[in-house]
Parts: C-alpha cells; structure tokens; sequence
C-alpha cells in the first residue's frame, strides 16, 4: 500500500471519533507499515536520547552503577539476575564511595547533539491519556525542547473529543510541583529521610522477605494496571485478591452494582447524552463531576443547546444546586436525601403512562416491584415535595422523544446510593434507553473500580504484613471515622506510592514517588474494546519512578523478577492481545507505534444483557429521608475528591457557582440563612456529626432550605503540599462510619447537622460580588424558544453602527469570537487552559479578596428570578477586542494599539501603568501587575511556578504592566507562518485559542470574520448575536459602539414549554437572587 | 473695596511689618514645621515601599484602577487654582483686596502644583519608565507619546500652568526681593542682589514691571479655565458612566476655585498671626475672600445637581444607576460628606456675622477643603466601584500606603510654604503699598491703639 493511501486511511479513520460504536465501523485496520506523518508519536521515534533513558525504569541506577541491566536483555529474559544484582551493589558501593553524585534529573533534551527532526521551538505533540480521573479523555502533550507545556483534549479520542476539563488541563502544573518528593523517602518517627533507591530496594526486599500478606490499596483504572498488580502480588507470595480498589466518587461502583443486581454485568452503560433530546437527572452531576465529564458535557452540547430550530430539554431534580443542575431548563428543588423516593416517584408515573415502553418480563418486574412499594411511593410525594402532577408530566416528556433518565452524584452518596441507581435502571428501562442513549451491550464503560473492595480492605487490612498504597489516597478521601490511618498506622510495613505526597506519605514507611502520568506508561479503556494508550512525553523531572517499575525492581531484588525489563514490556505483552483482537495486517511494533502516535485504538465488543431482575428485596432496607438541616459533602468539580487540590491553577479558577477561590465554604439557601440570623462569612460551628468543624457561610440560591453543602476536596492536613495545607475544611470529619450497604461506599450526604454561629468572621475569597444582572439588560441576552424558532432564518448585521468614526477597513483578516451562552456550562476549563497557555500568574487568597485576580478570561455567573429557582446563566469574559476600543485612545504612550487584524494588542514594555485603559474598559478586562508574581511564592504559598512550566511562546510580565487577553496572538502568527508557507490564508478552524479548544460544550467559536464563510462569521450573523454593551440594535440603539470582536449568542430559555410551570416562573419578578443584589430581572 | 477698609498700618510700617516677622517668628512656626517635615518623612518611606515592592502595597484592585492617588492629584490641582485666579483675574478685574493675599495664594499654588505633579508618578506602576516616556522626546524608533490621550494633555496643562505660575509668582517677589536686599549686607545681600536682577526702583523700572504683569495676568488668566479642564476631561473623556459628561470642565473649574479659596482662608489666617501681620491683611480682605468662597459653592452646588439631571435626563441606564448608588449605595457616606462641606455648611457664609467671625469660617474653609478632596474620591471611586459589568464589580478602600503618601503630600506642601515664608514676604509689599493710605495724606487712617 502506498503511504499516501496509508495517510489517507489513518485520515478517515481519525476522522470518525466514535470508533467504539460498532455502526461507525472500527479502526480495524491500523496501518500496514509506520507512516511518519503529521502525527503524534511516542518518545522513542522522536527523541532518541529521551526514549534511551525513558524506556528503563533504571535510568537512575544505570547512572549509579555504570551498567545498564537491559543490554541483551530481551523480553523474555529476566532484567536482572542475581549476579547483576551483586554487581549492582559492588559498582554502587564504589562509586558512593568515590562520591559519585547522581546528577538532578534536569537535562531533559541534551542539545549537545540536537535530536533528528527536533527542532529548538517546534513543538513536538504527543497523544497520551489522562491520568487525572478513571474517565480516560485522550489528550495532546504539547512539548517544547522536551518539556510538556500544554495539554489539550485530542479531537479524535472520541471521549475527549478535544476537550479536556480544567483539572486534565491542570496536571502540567502537578508534572512541575516543586514539593514532589525529589526521590525515595523513609520515615523515621516524623521524620521522612532521603534515601537512594537502591537502599529502598533493599530494605524493602529484605523486609518483605518470607511475608505473604502483602496487599495493594490503589485508585480506579479501567486499563492494564490492576492486572498488572494482580500479577505482582500473586508473584510476591501474596493472593490477587489483596488489591483493592476505590475511588472517592462513588457513583462508579453504585451504578456498577446496581447493574450487577439487575443485570448481572457490572458495568456503567455509557451514557450517549448527544442522543437524548430529554435528560431527567435525578441529583445528577454530569456537568460536575460524574463518571466522564467531558464525554458527558460534550454530548450534552450536542444535543440540548439550541441547533437548527430545536433544542432538547433537560431537567433536574435536586436539593442543592450544581453546575449540572445550573444548566437545566427546568429545576426543581427537591429535600435533601430524597432523591430515591423522587426516582419511585418517576418510576411510577412512567410505568403508569401507557407510551411507556420495556419488554413483557420486564414490565412485570416493574409492576411487581411498585406493587411492593406502593406505600412509600405514596409517602414520597410529600418525603421530596414533588407533586404527581409534574412527575406525570415529566413521564410523558420522557416517553415522547429519545429520553434518559441520570440520577446519582457525589450530592447523593447516602445508603440509598445503589438504590437510586436501580430504581434508574428500571425508569430506563421504561423510557427504551437502554439500546439508544444507554450503552450496555455494546460500548459500554467498565468500571474502574471492584465493588466493595473498601469493606473487604477493612477486614482484611489488621492482618496484612505489608501494604502498598498506589494513587490513592484513602486517608483523606474516607471519612476520618472509618479509621483508615489507625488502620494504616497498625500495618507493619507501609509503602506509600504517590506521583504527590498526599496524607499517606505522611504516615507511610516508605515513600516512593511515583512518576506523573505525564512521565509514565499505560492505558486505559474508558470504553469496553476501545483502548487509549498513555505514554511518556517527558524524561522524569524528579528522580521518581513509575509505580509499576518500582515493583519490577522490588521483584528483581527478591529474586523473584518477572520476565520483562520494565512495565513497557509487559504491557506491550498485552498489546499484543489486543493486536490480534483488532486483527490488522502490518506487524505488532507498526501496529503499537501507530497506536502511540494516535493514542487509542478501537474493536467494538458487544455482548447479550439479561432480562431485568427481581429487584424487591434490595428495597427493603430503603433508609427514609432525613430530617432537620441536611450536611452533604459533594465533590468538588475543580478538583473531585481533592487530589488536584495542590494545583494553584485550580484552587484560583474559584468554585464557578459561589465564585469562591482558596477556600472551603458552607453554602446555604438564601431564605435558610435569613431564618437562622447568619450573615455571608460569617463562621459557624457545624455540630451533630462525629466531628464538629467551623466553617464560614455563603448564601446560594437555589438550594432546598433543609440542605447544607461543603464541597470535598480541601482541608488538607498534609504539610508537604503547603498549597492544600489547611487550605479550607475537610467536611468529611463529620460524618459516621456508614456505607451504602449495596456498594459499600463511605455515605457522604444526608446527614442530619446542626449549625451554631461563633460570632467569629472569615472572609471568603468570593471573586464575583454582584450575583445578578443589576437590571441591565445588554450584557446577557435571553431569548425564548419560540422566538428564536421564529428567527431562525433572519440574520443580523452587527458591525454597521452609526457613529463618526471612518468605515472599517477591510483587510485580509478580522479575527474574531463568538460563544454560545447556552452550550456554557460553567466548568472553567478555559479559565485554566488560558491561565497555564498564557503563563498568567496565580495570587492567592488574600490577593483575592482585594480584588486582584489575573485571569484573563472570567467567567460571569448572574442569577436570575426568584431565591428558591434561580436560573443560572455563565458568561465567560475576554477582552472583547472592540474596532473602536475605549482603551486605545486614552493609553498616553501607546503601549495598547489596534492591530491591522482586528486584535487589541498589548506591547508589555512600553506598558508605564497608568491603569487608565483599565478604567476605560467597559467589560474590565484588563489585569494589571500589582506584584512581581515570583516564581514559587503565593501570598504566604508555594506555588508551582516553575519557570520549566511556562509557555515559551507568552511573555512573563512584571508588575506595572497591563496585561489582558490576546487572543492567543502566539497561535494566530504560528497558524499564519504555516499559512505563508502554504501561500494560503489560514483555514477556518485551523486556529484556536486556548480556550476554544478546551472547552467540553463547544461554546467558543474563533475564526476570522473577514471570510463570510467561518464559523465565527456565521454565528456573528446568527439572529440571536449580540454584542456585549452594544444596546439593542434592532431597536436603533447601539450601545457603547465599540463594536467588540467576541459577539454572544443568546442563552435560548423554554418559557413557554408545555410540561412546565417555567413560563409561570419566568414571569415571577420575585425575590432578589442574592443576597446583595438590586432587583431581579429576567432578561430577554 | 479698599476705600472701606480701617487700616492701622501706613505705607511705612510695610517693609518693617512684613520683613521684621521673618527674622524671628512665632513659636507656632517651628512646631508646625516639625510637624510637616514628620509627615513628609512619612510619605517618602511609604513611596520608597511602593516603588520597592510594587503598587500591590495600595489598595488599588480591579475594577477600581485609580484611587487615592488621583484623588490627590485632582485635590491639589484644584487648590493651584485660587493662586492664579487671585492675582491674575482679580488683577485684571482691578479687585483690590487681592493685593493682601495675592502673594500666598501664588506660593500656594506653585507648591500645590508641584505636590500634584508628583501624584501621576507616584500612581503609575512603572515610575521609572513613566517620568520620560510621557513626554514627547524625539527619538530614533519613531516612538510618539499618544496625543490623543487626556494623559497626555495632562502633561502638557500641569507643565504649562506651573510655569506661567512660577513666573508670575516669581517677577511679583523682584522688587520685595530687591526690598530686602536693600535691608542686609554681605553674602546675604549679594544673593538677594542676584534674585531680585537689580532691581533699583526706577520709573522705568516700574513701567516695564507693570506692563509686564499685565501681560503675564491675562496669559495667566486662560489657564485657570484649561488646566482644570482637562483635568477633567481624564474622566469626561472615559466611556465610564459618571465620568463621561460634558458638565465636567466647569464643574471641576469651579470645585477647584472652591477648594483653591477655602485652602488660601485655611492657610492665611495662621500664618497672619505666625508672621504678625494682622494689621497688613485685615479682616475685610479676608471677608471679601470668604465672599468669594460662597460665589464657588453656589455654582458647585448647581453643578451637582445639573449632574444628577443630566444622568437622569439621558435615559442612559448605567449613567442613572451610578449616581443612584452614590447618593445611596456602599460608598454614600463620601457622597453625603462632599454635599455636606461643599454644599451646606457654606450657606452659613450668607450671614455676615459668620462671614466676619474668623473661628467660623475657618473651621468651615476646613470643612470645605475636606469635601473638596471626597468630591473626587467620590467621582473616581463611585464610578469604578460599579460600573457597566456586574460580574466585575468590586471594592476599594485605600491601604495604609495610601493614606502615607497622602499625609506626605500634605507634609511636603507645608515644608515648602513654610520655608518660603521664612525668607521671603508673605505679602506682596510692593502691591500691598497701592492700596494702602499714603502717610501724608492721612485722612483715610484712623489710627486704631499703638499698633506695631
């Protein structure tokens, strides 16, 4: 074949991203010999010296001992054999006897030699997988002479499908932690000394020597790794079935064991969300942080937003809001710990609906089930305050159209979790979903973690002899009344594998870094015959070593080693099934570099699911809805159960509801906290629980007044990350040692609280002050369902303005941007993506609380309507890059100017900081350096400002300087040079901006609005365009007239929608939203 | 105005009156200099810290870029403004009560200008770079200061009036330098020979001198109208709601000759007693100067509300919801206090038992130069606290930075007054002469006690 079909194979191929459905056919046939193309490779092909160093786990100990264990190794030999090992010793006595100090890891790319096809300031791409959560996206490693600068969700990997959130965006900063622990540590009382890994290596060998209780508590995967550890313990004496597995979100393992109960798969159905035109969530937080946020997010901007005249609808049930509730059409609030009963409730309104679908057998189940439970579905109405009315109404809304029901989150994680989950298997099954928006048989998510490993590692763990604690970290993230440290503490050998020092390193005997997933190999399978490979793109940057690696040494220094030379071999072992399974003709090492370059490969399975089970005696011990104020401790959608809590890019992009950054807060409903006489930051004593804790209030609309949340995630109390340390509170403290007896999760919700005020103040570093719109009505736009219907054809001309300035000129290019108020969900991916691409500094929270964030894109959260349903509305703010920019004029040494292609350009070192085009901006934009924001230090912090983490491409600034949005002006001039070569113009999409290409809703669109056919142009001319501050055009006022390059397409509400009362609340000029606002306004 | 006045005093007692104080002054001097070279201490530590450490040390934030700062600059720049409005338009205008003050208000307003010009440099983020990247120096990279920027403006109207002010202050001191030169001798007396360029006294002189400071007052007199103005125009020129209005240059004129005659009242009367010189600035200029304190307020307070009518007259949404909020919202209390001095408190002045009872007015004048300074915090700050985007909303309250380097100014500005009144006449002897009865003809005088 010739390579130019090869290409244009790969080029189809890739140009499908749902390679696991089996209608869109598979990449059954990768290609038949390598390509070198325009792709993304692994470390070996591009750079020789990297990959020389990257493919052994023992690039330290070569340095050491001067030989290299692998030479003549293969892959069926072992790595090394006694003698090595007692050469080893001899040659490391030796030379740590000459003084022979091993060098810090920091010659990442030795440009003595320059490496082929590496070019100083190219960037080489790499495609790996996110190793952040259990979901699996592809990403993009974006190197520059070596170092990972940027990542980005690969557009092909059909979970990411280019985008990527804001904690996969933040992993570059945990690659360059400065508090990663620099090399193996042991604890000595409290203590934690350095040692060398060949010391670890031995005393661990020697300690474990004749002991066979030997277990491993690690995090979820879906890929290769568990069997691997499986593996190890089996070889090291010990029995598979001490690897343990748990993951703080325990919607994994409830909907995986409810679909074991039900039907006997325990599995997660994929959710095709781009399907479903109606989405009922029942406590749902798909949006937050769910089992794949970004698949998730994507296929809900694919189907729910307004497209083409129509738009799907989505409605949540739920007691406190989230950002997933934020984005429902319809709202409703329901008593906190009463999702089952609202899902009973659904479940017999649709079963008695007669659209309603499911086989025979599995309506008999159904009925018999309802029959069962009548008497608490009666009660349920009253229990979750939802009348049958409006439950009936949603039953036909879901039987009229390819519908879903999503219930279950981190807000629900009670004893009734698993519960919930089934009561949605048999709504589902009602619905028809399950074939159409529910992947069970084909294409489904397996879980990443067993099943009640928790209550098993509890039982099992006083009589274990040693313990590795891999990518976990069950000391913060279980509830403190479990006894997960004293447990820990009692186990005579702990051995704390982290990629960053969490808690158990804190009470671990050993401490091995592990390397970031950046540094390491592996994969995933975020979907049943769908793998995506993970790959290094860097040369470790401390002198870790990948977990798996350390075990193949450990091995070998027991002599027991395992026949590869390190965990690449043995997982290109498994490879090689899968290579077989996707059967395609080139050889394995085309067919593997090939899967490198692309990161993931895909061969559909399918399978048979069984009828629905008999499902009554689970319900019997169904726990009734709790009384009093409700504590729930959600996850936190920055960063899930706080294990990105370190990363400063994350704790600064602030919760993107309260806007709180830096903090842990109290969140009560506006109306609850009126009755209970507390005020915002006030701080009051949450008592009822096992433990009691102070923590400062905040008022949020839109929660159920019995419902009180602190999001998880901070209140560290580890002091090697001075970041998380007491950063906040950790509300899990509170809670008893309960479980969802049905999936064995620790129950983090519904727990009944009592709150005493102290009489004590903690300000809380809230970024956005007003909470709603302020009456003004040209800065976010609604329009309703029918009339933007109505509109759909007519187009609107938004950059003829009367006014006296000359006509604009036309030149080749005006970029531009426009973004979708209703596809934003609020995540604040771009707000990290553009912090980490454009180098802009993070400042910590007493800097917060005056009023000096940098970010360059904010995200505006307004409510809307009354206290109780406040329709959420995110609007993300850049500078605005206005043809008649306010800026301009008034800047005394031009140090802002207008570029010939429409952008407002910054020239930083003529800045002298009079602030004044910050005082003309009317979208206040612009961030001014009030500091020297020094490398390592926020506030009283480190940070992670490694210089090695920054983009070569952006300019640091210095304080007194301005400095604003550029559109990503580095990327624009990198797509034009690659035009110029060309002698093109640059395509429409070939250029993004960072925050366009992160986004998870694809709400931001960027292109140039000269050429009438991009994207950008397009949705410019949209009926629903409008300019920020550019008044009502249609009505002949134009606003300010700055005529900004970002035009906004109107939020599409559903007033007038049939099966609600939501035209009713729409009309309800009730209460202010907030507690400080100045009137409620319900746009449009 | 004169002829009504009750002098104590004749041509004669001037150069012995008004010389002999500086030579020994009241114990008051020394405490109130001690007390300004403190406060100036103060300032220059804090702008060390802010230059060192960056602006982060003010409370400066966004939204509200500009604070404390500019609000310094505007109050000074508006108390540089009685200066010349007293001895250039009054001059022209043939007022002559003026001749008694004319000489403090001129060294008021050169010392005030050069504290104001100091509040740009001390506000920028980069006064390293600002102090010669502001102005227009021809240079080979083509690299033009922006002229369409009031900032720039700015620099050219403060440079201008100082100059002119300068000049006129300092051609009024030749022939009371040549005074004094003829009072000393030795070093003393060659360096006064040399500052007041021999001046003898001749008719000729004399003739040159007058028509010389005729010229130099109606030059002046365009200035006290533009240096304000586009003072002003800093904010008119700004699309932000409450500052882009076309009221502002006369608004901003007459709070500047409000605040400009309440600071020479403030000013005056201790120095009058410091220096002994009762019996040269009586009670009636002083009256007169209060007088014209009133006129000011009236128009201020007419401008404040034209302000209001205007914002709400023009439907502008955002143009009505800031001035709502500064008479009600977080930041009214500055609101209030700037009505309260600038507006109310000076109604009293209509009474000319308080007009003449110098306790009153000065405390008033205080008052009036406290709500001048809040009239632009108010303007500033009210504006940026809240303006278009609810999502950007802030806060500010100045840092103690802020209110260091204020004190400072205040301590720099009295250290110059008070070094200059030390050596040189703090009235114009030569002026004063021309409105006073001549000692011959002595019909006008009623001799009043023994006097000094």
């Amino acid at each position: 074949m010739s390579m130019e079909r090869e290409t244009d194979e790969l080029l189809r191929l890739e140009r499908k991203p749902e390679v696991f459905l089996p209608a869109d056919g598979a990449m059954e046939a990768p290609a038949a010999e390598f390509v070198p193309g325009p792709y993304y490779m692994s470390a070996d092909e591009r750079i020789p010296e990297v990959a020389d160093e990257n493919s052994r786990p023992d690039h330290g100990m070569a340095a050491v001992g001067g030989v290299t264990p692998s030479e003549g190794t293969t892959a069926s030999q072992t790595v090394v054999d006694r003698r090595d090992i007692l050469r080893f010793f001899s040659a490391g006595a030796l030379m740590s006897a000459t003084a022979c100090v091993r060098r810090p890891a920091e010659k990442i790319v030795p440009h003595v030699r320059q490496p082929r096809d590496h070019i100083p300031g190219v960037p080489v791409v790499y495609a790996t997988t996110c190793g952040e959560c259990a979901a699996g996206c592809g990403v993009l490693v974006k190197t520059r002479e070596g170092r990972p600068v940027k990542l980005e969700g690969s557009p092909e990997h059909p979970i990411s499908q280019g985008g990527l959130c804001g904690m996969g965006q933040a992993a570059v900063q945990g690659l360059y932690h400065p508090e990663r622990l620099k090399g193996p540590h042991v604890r000595h009382g409290r203590r934690h000394d350095p040692m060398n890994w060949d010391d670890v290596f031995q005393q661990l060998a020697s300690a474990l020597k004749d002991k066979k209780k030997i277990g491993i508590f690690t995090g979820g995967s879906t890929g290769h790794r568990h069997q691997f550890f499986r593996e190890v313990l089996e070889r090291l004496g010990s029995d598979a079935s001490r690897l343990y597995t748990y993951e703080a979100n325990g919607l994994f393992a409830s909907v995986a064991r409810a679909h074991e109960i039900a039907f006997g798969q325990s599995d997660l159905p994929r959710c095709d969300l781009k399907k479903a035109q109606v989405i009922v969530g029942i406590g749902s937080d798909f949006h937050d942080v769910g089992t794949s946020v970004v698949y998730h997010t994507k296929g809900f901007a694919q189907s729910q937003p307004f497209r083409g005249g129509s738009r799907g609808t989505f409605v949540q049930f739920e007691s406190h809001l989230s950002l997933t509730g934020s984005r429902a059409d319809i709202r409703h609030v329901i008593a906190p710990g009463s999702e089952t009963h609202t899902a009973l409730i659904l479940l017999r309104s649709l079963y008695e609906h007669r659209a309603s679908r499911g086989s025979a057998a599995a309506r008999t189940q159904v009925r018999r089930f309802l029959e069962s439970y009548d008497k608490v579905i009666a009660g349920a109405y009253q229990e979750s305050g939802v009348s049958r009315e409006l439950m009936d109404k949603t039953a036909e809304e879901l039987l009229n159209a390819p519908s879903l029901v999503v219930a279950g989150g981190s807000a629900s994680a009670d004893e009734n979790s698993t519960l919930l989950q089934l009561v949605t298997i048999m709504a589902n099954v009602l619905t028809g979903a399950y074939g159409s928006t529910l992947m069970m048989e084909n294409g489904w998510q397996p879980s990443p973690v067993k099943v009640g490993d928790l209550g098993r590692f509890l039982q099992e763990a006083p009589e274990l002899d040693a313990l590795f604690v891999i990518d976990s970290n069950p000391v913060f993230t279980v509830p403190e009344s479990w006894g997960i440290r004293s447990l820990l503490e009692k186990i005579p050998l702990l051995v704390s594998v982290q990629p960053f020092p969490n808690e158990v390193d804190q009470i671990a005997d050993i401490s091995l870094p592990a390397h970031h997933y950046l540094e390491s190999w592996g994969d995933e399978q975020p979907v049943a015959g769908f793998w995506s490979a993970r790959q290094p793109a860097v040369r470790p940057t401390t002198d870790s070593r990948q977990a798996e690696d350390s075990f193949l040494w450990l091995l070998a220094y027991m002599d027991l080693s395992l026949p590869y030379k390190d965990y690449r071999s043995w997982l290109m072992d498994k490879w090689r099934r899968i290579y077989h399974l996707v059967g395609t003709r080139s050889d394995f090492e085309t067919f593997f570099k090939a899967v490198l370059r692309r990161g993931f490969v895909g061969k559909p399975g399918s399978r048979t699911v069984g009828e629905l089970r008999d499902l009554r005696s689970y319900f019997r011990e169904l726990r009734p809805v709790p009384r009093g104020l409700i504590l729930t401790a959600p996850l936190d959608s920055r960063f899930q159960d706080g294990r990105s809590a370190h990363l400063p890019v994350l704790q600064e992009m602030g919760d993107r509801l309260t806007t709180i950054a830096w903090d842990s807060w109290l969140a009560l409903s506006p109306e609850t906290m009126r009755k209970m006489g507390l005020r915002q930051n006030q701080l009051v004593k949450v008592r009822g629980g096992e433990q009691s804790f102070d923590v400062a209030v905040f008022p949020l609309p839109g929660l159920h007044a019995a419902s009180a949340v602190i999001p998880r995630g901070n209140g560290h109390l580890n002091q090697m990350s001075t970041i998380s340390y007491q950063n906040g509170v950790n509300p899990l403290v509170a809670f008893a040692k309960k479980e969802d007896p049905l999936s064995g999760q620790p129950v983090t919700a519904s727990l009944s609280v009592e709150l005493m005020a102290t009489g004590d103040w903690y300000r809380l570093a809230a970024m956005q002050k007003q909470n709603d719109i302020a009456n003004r009505s040209d800065i976010v736009k609604k329009v309703s369902l029918t009339q933007a219907r109505k509109n759909q054809h007519k187009q609107v001309d938004l950059d003829t303005v009367p006014d006296l300035y000359p006509a604009l000129e036309k030149k080749e290019y005006r970029w531009g941007m426009s973004i979708d108020l209703s596809k934003c969900n609020g995540c604040g991916a771009c707000m990290v993506a553009c912090s980490l691409e454009n180098n802009v500094p993070q400042v910590g929270r007493e800097q917060i609380l005056l009023g000096r964030e940098m970010h360059w894109i904010r995200l505006d959260r307004y409510f809307y309507g009354p206290v109780d349903q406040p329709v959420v509305t995110f609007q993300p703010v850049m500078c605005q890059h206005c043809m008649h920019a306010p800026c301009e004029a008034v800047c005394p040494v031009f140090a802002t100017t207008h570029d010939p292609e429409g952008l407002n350009a910054m020239t930083y070192n003529r800045c002298v900081g009079t602030r004044y085009c910050a005082n003309a901006c009317p979208y206040k934009v612009r961030r001014f350096n009030w500091w020297t924001h020094k490398w390592g230090v926020i506030g009283s912090k480190a940070t992670d400002r490694n210089p090695r983490a920054l983009n070569p491409d952006v300019t640091v600034r210095t304080r007194g300087v301005m400095e604003k949005c550029s559109f990503c002006v580095g990327r624009l001039r990198d797509a034009k040079h690659e035009a110029k070569k060309e002698k093109r113009t640059v395509r429409d999409g070939e250029v993004k901006t960072a925050c366009q290409q992160t986004c998870p809703a694809d709400a931001i669109s960027f292109g140039n609005l000269n050429d009438p056919d991009s994207q950008v142009s397009r949705e410019r001319r949209d009926s629903r365009a409008y300019l920020m501050l550019g008044g009502d055009p249609e009505h002949g006022h134009y606003g300010l007239k700055t005529l900004p390059g970002v035009s906004y397409l109107a939020q599409v509400t559903l007033e007038e929608h049939p099966a609600t009362g939501f035209g009713q609340r729409a009309g309800n000029h009730g209460h202010p939203a907030a507690e400080e606002s100045h009137g409620a306004h319900d746009g449009d | 105005m004169s002829d009504e006045i009750t002098w104590d005093k004749t041509v004669s007692d001037v150069n012995d009156g008004i010389l002999a104080p500086t030579g020994k002054p009241h114990p008051m001097y020394y405490g109130a200099l001690g007390l300004s070279l403190v406060c100036l201490l103060i300032g220059i530590v804090a702008w060390s810290l802010q230059i060192i450490y960056g602006m982060g040390l003010s409370g400066l934030n966004s939204p509200v870029y500009w604070g404390t700062y500019i609000t310094n600059f505007v109050f000074w720049v508006g108390i540089g403004h009685a200066g010349t409005l007293i001895s250039a338009i009054l001059f022209l205008f043939r007022a002559k009560w003026r001749n008694s003050v004319n000489r403090s208000a001129e060294a008021m307003t050169v010392f005030a200008v050069i504290t104001a010009g100091m509040f740009p440099l001390i506000h920028v983020g980069r006064v390293w770079v600002a102090a010669y990247w502001m102005v227009p120096l021809p240079n080979t990279n083509q690299l033009w200061v922006n002229f369409r920027s009031p900032l720039i403006w700015d620099v050219f109207a403060i440079s201008t009036y100082l100059t002119v002010s300068l000049l006129f202050w300092y051609m009024g001191l030749v022939p009371d330098i040549a005074s004094m030169r003829d009072r000393v001798r030795g070093f003393k007396r060659l360096v006064f020979g040399f500052m007041s360029f021999g001046w003898t006294g001749t008719l000729r002189q004399w003739h040159h001198y007058e028509a010389g400071y005729g010229f130099l007052a109606a030059l002046a007199t365009p200035l006290v109208l533009s240096v304000h103005s586009i003072v002003s125009w800093d904010f008119a020129m700004s699309v932000q709601p409450g500052w882009h209005t076309t009221i502002f240059p006369p608004y901003f004129v007459a709070g500047a000759i409000l605040s400009g005659c309440a600071m020479v009242y403030t000013l005056v009367l201790p120095f009058r007693t410091m220096f002994r010189l009762e019996g040269f600035i009586r009670k009636e200029h002083l009256e007169a100067l209060i007088k014209l304190t009133l006129l000011t307020s009236t128009i201020v307070f007419y401008a404040y509300g034209i302000e209001f009518f205007v914002a709400w007259y023009s439907g502008n949404e955002y143009e009505w919801a800031i001035f709502q909020k500064r008479a009600t919202g977080p930041y009214a209390f500055y609101f209030w206090v700037m009505v309260s001095c600038n507006c109310f408190f000076p109604l009293a002045f209509w009474s000319s038992k308080i007009r003449n009872n110098q306790v009153a007015c000065f405390i008033i004048c205080v008052l009036i130069n406290v709500g001048m300074w809040f009239e632009r915090y108010n303007i500033i700050i009210s504006s940026l606290v809240e303006d278009f985007v609810p999502g950007s909303w802030g806060h500010y309250e100045p840092s103690l930075t802020e209110l260091a380097i204020t004190i400072g100014s205040f301590g720099w500005f009295f250290t110059w007054l008070l070094i200059f009144c030390r050596f040189f006449p703090f009235v114009s002897m030569s002026e004063l002469k021309l409105i006073m009865p001549k000692p011959l003809r002595s019909s006008g005088v009623k001799r009043q006690g023994t006097g000094g």
